[in-house]
C-alpha cells in the first residue's frame, strides 16, 4: 500500500474516531446543527479524498450521504430516525471499506444501493433492513482479519521532546569528551565511550529521520491543484515533478505549503498564457510548470519554473514607482535583476485585473516573509517571453540553524548564516571608509553601505572605529544591506538554538542561545531588530545609494571570488558561485589512494582535490565544498582568507591547466582555479540516475574482495543474480561465455603472472588502470 | 507546610531561603559569559551540562548595589520553562522549616518586600523565604507593577 493510501486510511480513521461521539449525540437529537455539521464535514472530506483514488463505491456512498445531509443543512428536509439510521449505516460502511483498503482486501459485500436508497425521503423499510442485514454479514467476515498496524501516529510535541533530548545528549557527550581528554588517555573508558558516541550518532540520525518526510507528500497535492486552477482560468498546464525523494522536516513541509501554493497560483494566473496566445508566440499550447527539489548541504533548494511570458520588467518598475516603493530615478538605475526582485515588495501586483485566483497585491511579500520566518530565502529570475523561475532555499530543519560565529570585544556571538551576504577584510583595498556626521559608511563594490560596529551596537564599547575591522555584510530579507564590523570571524557551525529567558529577550538584540562544541554558551544575534534599532530599515525604504562615478560600470563586471591559501602554501582564488560552504573534517575522513583521493563528509563520499604539493595538517583539514549544480567536490585548503572581486585582467598561465590564469588582487598575484577543468577532471555526479550493471566472475574471494570494490568505484552496480541483464560482464580467462549472454560488453581477465600485460581482449587481473579504462569505455559505449 | 525543606543561602549578607522543591541543583558557576545590553541583574549565561543557564545576580535583582561576595555558588531553578542560576553570596545548608511563611509587622524593607513570600522559622535563626519567579523577573518588573 503506498503512503498516500495509508494517509487516506489513517485520516479517515482519525475522523471516524473524532465524530464517533457526534454520531451518537446526533442520533439522540437529530436537530442539533453543530453535530450535523461535523458529520457533514466527514462525508464531504471522504468524498473529496476519494477523488484521488479509484474508489467509485466509496465516492458514491459519501456523495449520497453528503447530498442528503446538505438538504437537511439547507432546511429543506427535517432529519428523522430513518435518515439518521441510513446515514449511520453509510458511515459504518465507510469504516469497513477503510479497513478493507488497509488490509488490501476486496471491498466488503454489496448492497450499497440499498444504503443509498435508504437515504431517500420515501424509502421503504424493506430497503432499510436489507442494508442493515448486508452490513451484519460483512462485519462477521472482517472481524477475524484485522491487520496489525504498520505505522503509528505521534504528536509532534513528543517527537520534539525526543529531538531536543538527543541534542542535549550530544552536548553532554561533547562535555564528557572534553573532560576525558583533560583527564588523559584511559583505554578502559575510551572504548565504551567510542561506542556510546557511535550509538548516539545513529540514534540522532534515526530521530532526525522520524521528523523527515519525502517532499513527495507536498508534490502529491500539486497536480490536482494545478488542474483545478488551470481549468478555472481556461488554461492548459502540465506539471513536471522532480526530486520527490528529497526529505524535509515534516513541519517544514507544512510551512512551505502555502508559499508554494501561492507561487503556483501566480504562475498559472499571470505567467502562463492562454492557449491561443501561446500558439501565437510559437510555444506549445500546453504550458509547463515544473518543480525540482534538491538537497545541497544542509539546505533544500526548490525551483519552480513556468514557461509563460515572464515578468514584465517595465510594468513592474512602473508599478513600483506608482506605489512609491522606488523613485523614478532609482527605477531607471536598477539592473534587470534588481527590478525582478521588486515583486517581493509589499503592495505590488502586475495583474491588470484582480482575479479570484490571485492578483490582489497581497502576495509575494507574504510569501517571502513566511519563508524568512523559517530561515529560508526566495529569489526570482525571469526572461521575457520564456518564463519565470523561482528559487526557494530552505533549511533542512527548524531547530538547527547554520550560523557564523564572530568575535567582538573578546566575546563570541552567532549570526544566522542566511543573513550573511559576504565577508570582507576591512584592510582590503577594495573598501573605502567614510564618516558622515556620526554615521560610518563603507564603499564596497560601488555601493555605499551603512556600517555598524558590533561592539558599539552591544554597548560593549563606545565610538569604536569600524576601520580596518572584518566586515560581515548582512542582507536582510527586505533587501536592506548593511555591514557589521567585528573583531574576527571564527567559524561556520550548525547551531542548535534554544529560546532565551524573557529578560534577555527584552533587549531585542538576541534571537536565541546555543552551546558551542566546547560547551560555552553563546548568543545568536537578531539581525532584523538590530537593523531596525539603528534606523537601517526605514518605512520608505532607502536603497543603498549608488556611487555616482565611472567605477560603477566596472563594478558590474567584477567577478566575485573566494581567496584561500592552498595546501601548497600558494594564494589561490575560486569563483564564489562554485563555493557551497566551508567545512572542517577530521583527517581520518580522508582516503588517499594513489592519485585518487576522497573524503567522507556528512555520510557522502566526495572527491578530494588540492592536496598536492604540501603536508596535510595533523588532525583536521579545512575544505571548500564546491558544487557545479550536479557534482560536488571537496577542495582542501590551508586557510580561507577573504572574498574579493576580480577587477584587473586575468593573465593566462601556461603550465597548469587547473589554473585559469593569474590576476592581481590587493596588489598580489593570485592564481584563479579553473572550475570548468576542475569539475571535468574530478567531478562525479553524486547520485547517478541508473548505474550500469556489471556481472562478476564466479563469486570467489578475489572477485569479491578485489574486483567488486573497484567495479563499484567505477560507478557500476553488481548484478544481483546470474540471470539479471548486465551491461558489462567480467569473465576470467577460463570462464565459458555464458549461454544466456544476450548482449552487453565482455571484459576478459587473465591471471598469467608470467606475461602481466593487458591487451584489448585480455586484461591482466592486477592491471587496475587497464581495467578501469575498460570499464570506463564500456560506460561510454552504453551511456 | 511545616517541615518543608529549605535551601538556606546568604544574599547581600542576609539569610534567605528557597524552597528545596524548586531548586534543581546547587552548582559552582565556572565561567559566566556576560550578555551585553541586558539589565544589570543578569550576570550572564553559563553552561550546566548541556543547558545554557541565565545567571541572575540576586543582589542586583533586589536593587541593591555592591558586589555579590560570591563563592560562585548558585541555585538552579526553572521559571516559565527557562532555566536560571541564582547567584548568591553563599549556600549554607538544607534545613527543615519550623513554621509557615508569615508576614512581619512593618514589612521586610523596600528591597526585600518585592521578592518575599514571608518569614519562616528554622531551627536556627528565622529566614526570609524568596519567591523565585519574582527574583528572576528583576527590579524592572516591580517598577512596572507600581506604575500599573
Amino acid at each position: 500500500m503506498d503512503d498516500l493510501l495509508a494517509d487516506f486510511v489513517a485520516e479517515t480513521r482519525e475522523m471516524l474516531e473524532a465524530i464517533e461521539g457526534e454520531i451518537v449525540a446526533w442520533e439522540s437529537d437529530p436537530a442539533d446543527k453543530a453535530r450535523l455539521d461535523g458529520i457533514f464535514r466527514f462525508v464531504h472530506t471522504v468524498k473529496g479524498n476519494c477523488g484521488f483514488f479509484d474508489f467509485p463505491r466509496l465516492e458514491k456512498l459519501s456523495h449520497a450521504a453528503e447530498s442528503a445531509l446538505a438538504e437537511v443543512r439547507a432546511g429543506r428536509r427535517t432529519p428523522d430516525v430513518r435518515l439518521v439510521n441510513a446515514v449511520l449505516a453509510i458511515i459504518d460502511r465507510i469504516a469497513q471499506m477503510a479497513d478493507a483498503i488497509e488490509a488490501g482486501q476486496d471491498m466488503p459485500g454489496n448492497g450499497d444501493e440499498y444504503l443509498i436508497a435508504a437515504l431517500e425521503p420515501d424509502a421503504n423499510d424493506a430497503g432499510d433492513s436489507a442494508a442493515m442485514h448486508g452490513e451484519d454479514i460483512d462485519k462477521g467476515k472482517l472481524s477475524g482479519q484485522s491487520a496489525t498496524p504498520r505505522s503509528i501516529r505521534l504528536p509532534v510535541e513528543l517527537l520534539d521532546r525526543v529531538m531536543s533530548g538527543i541534542s542535549d545528549m550530544v552536548l553532554a557527550r561533547n562535555d564528557l569528551a572534553r573532560r576525558l581528554r583533560a583527564a588523559g588517555a584511559e583505554p578502559s573508558i575510551d572504548g565504551p565511550f567510542e561506542r556510546l558516541t557511535g550509538i548516539l550518532t545513529d540514534v540522532r540520525e534515526a530521530v532526525t529521520r522520524m521528523r523527515m518526510q519525502r517532499i513527495e507528500h507536498l508534490y502529491n497535492a500539486l497536480p490536482r491543484l494545478v488542474r483545478d486552477l488551470s481549468a478555472e482560468l481556461g488554461k492548459q498546464v502540465m506539471v513536471d515533478l522532480e526530486g520527490g525523494d528529497v526529505e524535509l522536516d515534516r513541519e517544514m513541509i507544512e510551512m512551505i505549503r502555502d508559499p508554494i501554493t501561492h507561487i503556483i497560483r501566480n504562475a498559472i494566473d499571470h505567467g502562463i498564457e492562454a492557449p491561443a496566445a501561446r500558439i501565437a508566440a510559437g510555444k506549445r499550447e500546453i504550458g509547463l510548470l515544473s518543480f525540482a527539489a534538491r538537497q545541497s548541504g544542509n539546505k533544500i533548494t526548490i525551483t519552480i519554473t513556468d514557461d509563460g511570458h515572464g515578468l514584465d520588467l517595465g510594468k513592474l518598475a512602473a508599478k513600483a514607482v506608482a506605489a512609491n516603493i522606488v523613485s523614478q530615478r532609482e527605477a531607471e538605475e536598477m539592473s534587470r535583476k534588481e527590478v525582478q526582485q521588486l515583486i517581493f515588495e509589499p503592495g505590488l501586483s502586475t495583474a491588470d485585473a484582480v482575479t479570484s485566483v490571485s492578483g490582489r497585491g497581497v502576495g509575494m511579500d507574504v510569501v517571502r516573509a513566511n519563508l524568512e520566518k523559517i530561515g529560508g530565502t526566495i529569489r526570482v529570475s525571469s526572461k521575457a517571453g520564456e518564463g519565470t523561475l523561482f528559487i526557494l532555499e530552505i533549511p533542512l530543519t527548524l531547530s538547527i540553524v547554520a550560523g557564523l560565529t564572530v568575535g567582538a570585544n573578546g566575546q563570541r556571538f552567532a549570526i544566522p548564516r542566511s543573513y550573511v551576504e559576504e565577508i570582507a577584510h576591512g584592510a582590503a583595498t577594495s573598501i573605502e571608509y567614510s564618516t558622515v556626521g556620526d554615521s560610518d559608511l563603507v564603499t564596497f563594490r560601488g555601493k555605499r553601505i551603512p556600517c555598524l560596529s558590533l561592539a558599539n551596537v552591544l554597548g560593549m564599547s563606545d565610538g569604536e572605529s569600524v576601520r580596518g575591522k572584518t566586515l560581515v555584510l548582512i542582507r536582510l530579507g527586505s533587501g536592506d544591506l548593511f555591514a557589521m564590523a567585528v573583531d574576527r570571524i571564527f567559524d561556520h557551525e550548525d547551531l542548535v538554538v534554544k529560546p532565551l529567558a524573557p529578560a534577555v529577550m527584552a533587549t531585542g538584540v538576541y534571537a536565541g542561545t546555543t552551546l558551542l562544541d566546547d560547551g560555552s554558551p553563546i548568543l545568536m544575534l537578531d539581525m532584523p531588530t538590530i537593523a531596525q534599532q539603528n534606523g537601517l530599515v526605514s518605512e520608505v525604504r532607502l536603497r543603498p545609494a549608488s556611487v555616482p562615478d565611472e567605477k560603477h560600470e566596472v563594478a558590474e563586471k567584477i567577478r566575485p571570488v573566494m581567496l584561500f591559501v592552498g595546501i601548497d602554501g600558494r594564494r589561490r582564488a575560486i569563483g564564489m558561485d562554485l563555493v557551497r560552504r566551508i567545512d572542517i573534517a577530521p583527517l581520518d575522513a580522508v582516503d588517499i589512494e594513489g592519485t585518487r583521493a576522497q573524503i567522507v563528509i556528512d555520510g557522502e563520499i566526495l572527491p578530494l582535490v588540492g592536496i598536492e604539493g604540501g603536508e596535510l595538517p595533523d588532525t583536521k583539514i579545512k575544505l571548500l565544498r564546491l558544487s557545479d549544480g550536479s557534482c560536488e567536490l571537496a577542495y582542501a585548503v590551508r586557510e580561507v582568507s577573504d572574498a574579493a572581486g576580480i577587477e584587473s585582467d586575468i593573465v593566462p598561465s601556461g603550465d597548469d591547466d587547473l589554473i585559469e590564469g593569474v590576476t592581481l588582487i590587493g596588489g598580489q598575484p593570485v592564481g584563479i582555479i579553473d572550475g570548468m577543468t576542475l569539475f571535468s577532471r574530478h567531478g562525479r555526479t553524486l547520485h547517478s540516475q541508473t548505474p550500469l550493471v556489471c556481472r562478476l566472475p564466479a563469486a570467489d574471494g578475489w572477485s569479491r574482495a578485489m574486483l567488486e570494490p573497484l567495479v563499484k568505484s567505477a560507478g557500476y552496480r553488481i548484478a544481483a543474480s546470474t540471470d539479471e541483464w548486465a551491461d558489462v560482464t567480467i569473465l576470467m580467462d577460463d570462464d565459458e561465455q555464458p549461454a544466456s549472454h544476450d548482449g552487453g560488453q565482455i571484459i576478459r581477465l587473465h591471471g598469467d603472472a608470467e606475461a602481466p600485460v593487458s591487451t584489448s581482449e585480455r586484461i591482466y587481473r592486477y592491471d587496475r588502470d587497464a581495467l578501469l579504462g575498460a570499464l570506463r569505455s564500456a560506460r561510454g559505449g552504453n551511456a | 507546610m511545616m517541615d518543608e525543606l529549605l535551601v538556606m543561602t546568604v544574599i547581600a549578607g542576609r539569610r534567605a531561603a528557597f524552597r528545596a522543591v524548586e531548586v534543581q541543583a546547587v552548582i559552582e558557576t565556572e565561567v559566566i559569559h556576560p550578555v551585553p545590553r541586558a539589565p544589570d541583574f543578569i550576570a550572564g549565561l553559563t553552561a550546566l551540562r548541556s543547558q545554557s543557564l541565565t545567571v541572575i545576580d540576586c543582589r542586583r535583582s533586589l536593587g541593591l548595589t555592591g558586589d555579590t561576595a560570591t563563592d560562585s555558588r548558585a541555585a538552579v531553578v526553572e521559571v516559565g520553562g527557562h532555566p536560571y542560576a541564582l547567584l548568591v553570596d553563599a549556600v549554607e545548608d538544607v534545613v527543615e522549616a519550623r513554621s509557615l511563611p508569615r508576614p512581619v509587622p512593618g514589612g521586610f524593607g523596600e528591597a526585600w518586600e518585592r521578592v518575599a513570600v514571608g518569614m519562616v522559622e528554622t531551627d536556627g535563626e528565622p529566614a526570609l523565604l524568596v519567591d523565585i519567579a519574582k527574583m528572576v523577573a528583576g527590579p524592572d518588573q516591580a517598577m512596572r507593577g507600581l506604575a500599573a
